[in-house]
């Protein structure tokens, strides 16, 4: 071991010299190895050879049989006890800027002799830790995870899951870890070396090399990176409804996240409930906000069925508002349900009937409670249209319709301003005269013909018969770009249109991490991460540029988190992603 | 011989002589990817292995430089043999621990002879301040607390350093890879478009340049005069397979590319007879 004083710098890469703690002072090594500091005033002050701690020992088999298993490329303990005083900081990387052609100066071979011995002396260390700050953890190829053996330090913040009780780490985190020097991974009782283990963690049913650049390409920026699950992502239609945040609330466990590297199964009624989603339709819209707060157990699959078949025999486009109020009345809590009933029993009634049409509507009756209409009498409805074990007896409602309506309706602040504004615009359909004396869909139906043939006749022949028709009608656009909407060749587009309808291939492209932000580290929790920031799908530079369909597809699995591509090209990576934009609409309208 | 590991693909350099001799003496210089060992969580300097592009280790293999190897699956170990190997391991460790106790011993005694000036001077003061009178000058020889540095020294064993080696210390198992045959750890050796690359790479390294991967640019390679650490580079290397058409707004976006970073875009083809034609794209005026 050589020392030199602290003015010389060592000739021997990458030995570092070893500090002495006051200025001054000579360090050397004596004859029997040992470390002697020489004072300044010349006297040596040999430690006491005689004491077991200073004693020295003779190199044992062991040491060298272990030597030579690891073919001298072991630091020697003394090399390890100088880490402890070695420099933490890197050096600038090019020494000035660059030239732009060589010209076989003296100058241009130093400089670049300077920076490659820099270079080289960076690339030599080792990784030296203290025992005592590294954590043990085993590899256990059977499950493809790493189990932590002793308590994990301060990365199980953001790493790591919990398994059986025992701490766990996914293989990528884990080769991550090694790199920082933060645990220890041994196998078969050996420790691993960097090499081994990216060599046995690694591996196609795992997490490929690619994936792992990708990862700790991330890690090393600072974010937090998780392994993507299809199945956790709520779709669009969950977040309409506040799904996932009352899950959260109630502490569903279906959402915490299981880190099990066999592939999860798919949550059929996930796919379900997103199905119906993407028909424009209004009505079915309304039909599962029915279904949804009345049926506890959300069995989607009957879900899907039964709002396909709410389609047929409702006129679509007008009667809207109805349903949706026999909806109030259905999932409100069950406090007027036995007392009246009938009301909200023949409402629901009357959409199976719709759907199976058993019933002869012209015999059944529905009586209207409204305060405009003073019924109060409601007769016993017949057997037939009840359930089999629901017994009804005829009731006086008259004490009933005493105790509703009793508090004033207060409408907040914003409600009333909603309201504002929409009667300006928006015409209930109540408010016509027509229409209100119309006592039956019958009759309605007739009106709504007649005033479609009175339209008609607005139609003059000879614009309206020849070949070629007037674009717009006067009263149908009130601007001149949505005069331009009609004769626009581009449609705009987004991204999700149609994406739904995407069958799901094996060879498709996938989504691979979720990345969070590193701002989010302290309020980040493992159960309950919350939004990504960005969704990470790999892929090799020098692969096609993904089709329409393929990039549709990541957009619908990932919902509104934007996808971003990280391409790999031999270690270095780059991300692209695809931006929406509008064009613009040249007319200000 | 250097020894190229091939991981799915993918070719990594592990031992941090065969990079420099690559670097040094083949005029190759590759891509590092791992953690850099002093400090391991930035981005800006990387550390070993050294990733080599596909051309690059066929190169080696080809002039005999290099041989491409792949981790063979190790034998499962017997149960005896585990367990000698990692008691052998406890008891290196055990060792490395009792050295290193007696350096650090060593150290601290060192120390404290260098302080006892300091240590005797604090001491008058204090008693001073208290009144006493001084002691006579300290006397040559172990102070009080060297003396009892065998009853006070601490050292654990989690004090103690332990390495986290890079390289794969067996070299026994490892097995050769033929990089003239397709298989899953080098499917490259076949393809029309590694072959394209390939002869526009070798051609470019046999005139002396320093070759390295061009996707930050947008071209197959970037060209260098010199070390890329020293030097920027001249070239823009695309490599066009013969025959092929190239439609006109490639090349005018390349032809773009390279004006506004200051690169001359050369597209290059390998003919038959593996000669390599380039044609630069230069931006000039109306002759």
């Amino acid at each position: 071991m050589l020392l030199g004083h602290p003015g010389n710098r060592p000739h021997h890469p990458p030995l570092p010299g070893h500090r002495c703690h006051a200025p001054g002072r000579a360090c050397a090594q004596d004859a029997g190895g040992g470390l002697v500091c020489l004072s300044s005033k010349g006297t040596v002050l040999p430690p006491s050879a005689g004491s077991p701690l200073f004693r020295e020992q003779a190199v044992s088999p062991t040491s060298l049989a272990w030597r030579k298993r690891f073919c001298g490329l072991q630091r020697s303990p003394a090399e390890l006890l100088a880490v402890r005083t070695r420099d933490r900081k890197v050096p600038q990387r090019s020494h000035g800027q660059k030239d732009f052609v060589p010209d076989g100066s003296e100058e241009q071979a130093e400089r670049l002799r300077r920076c490659r011995e820099e270079h080289w002396q960076l690339l030599a260390e080792e990784r030296v830790e203290r025992l005592g700050s590294l954590v043990k953890a085993e590899w256990k190829p059977n499950e493809g995870l790493v189990e932590l053996k002793s308590p994990a330090g301060k990365f199980w913040h953001t790493m790591g899951f919990t398994d059986h009780g025992k701490q766990c780490l996914l293989p990528e985190e884990a080769l991550y870890l090694l790199e920082c020097g933060s645990i220890q991974l041994f196998y078969r009782n050996l420790p691993l070396s960097i090499q081994e283990a990216y060599e046995t963690l690694l591996s196609q049913s795992t997490v490929s090399l690619l994936q792992y650049q990708v990862f700790s390409h991330l890690k090393r920026l600072g974010y937090i990176v998780l392994r993507f699950h299809p199945s956790v992502v709520p779709s669009w239609y969950e977040r309409q409804l506040n799904l996932d945040s009352h899950c959260k609330s109630s502490g569903k466990h279906h959402r915490k996240r299981r880190r099990s590297s066999s592939p999860r199964v798919l949550d059929k009624k996930q796919k379900a409930l997103g199905d119906p989603l993407e028909a424009e339709e209004t009505l079915e819209k309304a039909s599962e906000g029915q279904r949804e707060p009345s049926h506890q157990a959300s069995d989607g699959s009957c879900l899907s069925g039964k709002s396909k078949e709410s389609d047929t025999g409702i006129e679509t486009g007008d009667s809207v508002q109805v349903p949706a109020e026999i909806t109030q009345h259905s999932a409100s809590p069950s406090q007027c349900q036995d007392k009246a009933g009938d009301s909200s029993n023949a409402a629901e009634e009357s959409y199976d009937g719709a759907l199976s049409s058993r019933w002869d509507f012209s015999r059944i009756i529905f009586p209207n409670m409204a305060s405009d209409h003073p019924c109060t009498f409601l007769p016993q409805p017949d057997k037939r249209l009840l359930p089999e074990n629901v017994a009804v007896q005829e009731v006086d409602a008259t004490r009933w319709r005493q105790l509703i309506n009793q508090k004033h309706e207060k409408l907040s602040q914003k409600e009333q301003e909603q309201r504002e504004r929409e009667s300006r615009y928006k015409n209930s359909i109540n408010a016509d005269k027509e229409v209100r004396h119309c006592s039956n869909w019958q009759e309605y139906k007739l009106l709504l013909k007649q005033r479609r043939q009175q339209r008609a006749w607005r139609r003059p022949a000879h614009l309206w018969d020849q070949a070629v028709t007037p674009l717009v009608k006067p009263d149908e656009v009130a601007s001149s770009a949505a005069v331009l909407q009609q004769i626009s060749v581009l449609q705009p587009s987004h991204i999700l249109d149609g994406a739904s309808w995407l069958q799901e291939d094996t060879k498709d492209m996938k989504i691979d991490f979720d990345v969070y932000q590193a701002d989010a580290v302290a309020t980040f929790k493992k159960n309950d991460p919350g939004k990504p920031y960005a969704r990470m799908c790999v892929r090799r530079f020098d692969e096609q540029i993904p089709s329409l369909r393929a990039v549709k597809q990541l957009a619908y699995q990932s919902q509104d988190v934007p996808v971003v591509f990280a391409l790999v090209d031999n270690g270095d990576v780059t991300f692209y992603s695809f931006k929406e934009f509008k064009l613009p609409v040249d007319v200000y309208h | 011989m250097l020894r190229i590991h091939v991981l799915a693909g993918q070719a990594l350099v592990w031992r941090f002589e065969d990079a420099r001799e690559i670097r040094e003496r083949h005029r190759l210089v590759g891509t590092l990817v791992g953690a850099l060992a002093r400090t391991p969580r930035q981005n800006v300097r990387l550390g070993l292995p050294l990733q080599l592009l596909p051309e690059e280790a066929r190169l080696l293999a080809e002039m005999g430089a290099a041989v491409l190897v792949r981790s063979a699956d190790a034998q499962p170990q017997g149960q005896s043999a585990q367990a000698s190997e990692g008691q052998l391991y406890e008891q290196g460790l055990e060792e490395s621990y009792q050295e290193q106790r007696r350096l650090a011993a060593q150290e601290r005694w060192a120390q404290l002879a260098n302080l006892a000036e300091c240590i005797a001077q604090g001491r008058a003061r204090k008693q001073q301040q208290r009144g006493k009178l001084p002691d006579t000058a300290p006397l040559p020889g172990p102070t009080e607390e060297q003396e009892h540095l065998e009853s006070a020294f601490v050292f654990p064993h989690e004090s103690m350093m332990v390495q986290l080696p890079t390289v794969w210390p067996c070299p026994g198992q490892e097995e050769q890879v033929d990089w003239t045959q397709p298989s899953r750890d080098w499917p490259h050796a076949g393809h029309q478009e590694h072959e394209t690359r390939y002869c526009v790479f070798r051609d470019l390294w046999g005139r002396g340049y320093y070759v390295t991967s061009g996707s930050k640019f947008g071209g197959d390679f970037l060209v260098y005069p010199g070390d890329p650490m020293r030097f920027h580079a001249h070239y823009i290397a695309l490599c066009c397979p013969p025959g092929a058409p190239l439609p006109l707004c490639d090349i005018v976006a390349a032809a773009r590319l390279g004006t506004s970073v200051k690169k001359t875009v050369l597209l290059c083809s390998a003919g038959e007879d593996g000669v390599v034609i380039y044609t630069s794209l230069q931006w000039s005026g109306l002759q």
